[in-house]
């Protein structure tokens, strides 16, 4: 007579051999080259979008008039990129035949070096950003009026007892200042929040790995 | 995770998580990361355990739920990465028991949908109708159903 699937389920299981539980090792191997993968690849993806905008940002510009803005920018995306690249290249360079701990630990070292990094130089990042920006507007194209000036001569019109400095009213200077302070000083932070935007995710999974790994060698 | 933790409260039931990792997995390599997953997920959430349902009722839960987030993720990866990936059904198992009957009976399992094998390992393991709809989180009237359904499945297959 057939057996019942319960009858093969019952005596199948009383060999105890079917039951044996592997042995819990290498734990966090997978994981932990799955992390830094992921993280190598959204870096490489940053980094690609990075040049791709120095690239187009700097015709486009050109092409609306605003090549005071594009070019400072073309370079300053270019020198970021660069960074970026130095950047990768060592996180290439972390030894995958170290154990999961030390690897992680190790990519850790770098995500910490590289923010570090990134947070002084959004400290320059910012206001540098900002004053393109208020150069592209001011100055507009080659050649031909200057808006910024445009702007200047109207207000005199308008306010001929107007504070100036240099030929430039004094408020658009304080303005400049503030803008400059502003950013400088807060730069850092949003340069932090930028970074957090896009590998927060993956930056928390690997802290709560390493902790859990941490917490698993002092058991041990 | 402590060594004592392991061996006082994963161990004893390491029984349910290999009988549920073995019917979601087609090799010993994915077994292995399967049920050290699993094992990683009770040590994690342990302290979620509200002791309203026994700590045996509570592994068969979690492992079902790991296992079956771990199936999406490797179907999910494979999809992106190749477009002739072939369920694991579809795949022959690389491992054997010593009892040939019982290798038929996986092999069959495995053909089955993904919460249909979560249900008819629970009924296997004689969780009460109430037990199973608990850990699949469905209506117990229509478990009844499904289990007739499945075993007539299964015949077929075995057959």
């Amino acid at each position: 007579m057939e057996k019942s699937i319960e009858a093969i389920w019952k005596e199948g299981f009383i060999n105890n051999d079917a039951l044996i539980a592997p042995k819990i090792n290498d734990l966090y191997n997978q994981k932990s080259i799955d992390i830094v993968d992921k993280f190598r690849r959204m870096y490489r993806i940053n980094i690609i979008g990075i040049v791709l905008f120095a690239v187009i940002i700097l015709p486009i510009n050109i092409a609306v008039k605003i090549p005071y803005m594009g070019i400072p920018m073309f370079f300053l995306f270019l020198f970021i990129a660069f960074f970026a690249v130095k950047f990768k290249n060592k996180l290439d360079k972390i030894d995958k035949n170290l154990n999961s701990y030390q690897y992680l630990k190790t990519f850790d070292n770098w995500t910490k070096e590289m923010i570090l990094f990134n947070t002084k130089l959004s400290r320059f990042l910012y206001p540098f950003v900002f004053l393109s920006l208020v150069a592209g507007f001011w100055f507009g194209g080659f050649g031909g009026n200057i808006p910024g000036q445009d702007v200047v001569d109207q207000l005199l019109m308008n306010y001929p007892d107007m504070l100036m400095v240099f030929g430039t009213p004094l408020f658009v200077i304080l303005g400049l200042i503030f803008g400059v302070a502003f950013l400088a000083y807060f730069g850092g932070r949003i340069g932090k929040w930028d970074l957090n935007l896009g590998y927060g995710r993956i930056l928390r999974r690997l802290d709560t790995l390493l902790k859990d790994m941490e917490e698993l060698r002092a058991s041990n | 995770m402590s060594s004592d933790f392991y061996t006082i409260s994963i161990l004893p039931y390491s029984g349910i998580i290999i009988k549920i990792c073995r019917a979601y997995t087609n090799s010993q390599e994915d077994f292995e990361d399967y049920y050290q997953e699993v094992c990683l997920q009770i040590w994690r959430s342990k302290d979620n355990f509200k002791q309203q349902s026994e700590w045996s009722t509570w592994i068969y839960r979690l492992s079902l739920n790991v296992c079956l987030t771990l199936l999406k993720k490797k179907k999910n990866n494979k999809q992106h990465q190749t477009s002739d990936y072939l369920p694991p059904e579809a795949v022959e198992d690389s491992r054997v028991f010593s009892d040939e009957s019982l290798n038929q009976l996986y092999s069959a399992i495995r053909q089955l949908s993904e919460i249909d094998r979560g249900v008819i390992l629970l009924y296997l393991e004689e969780k009460t109708y109430q037990e199973i709809a608990d850990i699949i989180g469905t209506n117990p009237n229509n478990i009844g159903v499904r289990i007739k359904r499945i075993k007539e499945r299964l015949k077929k297959i075995l057959a």
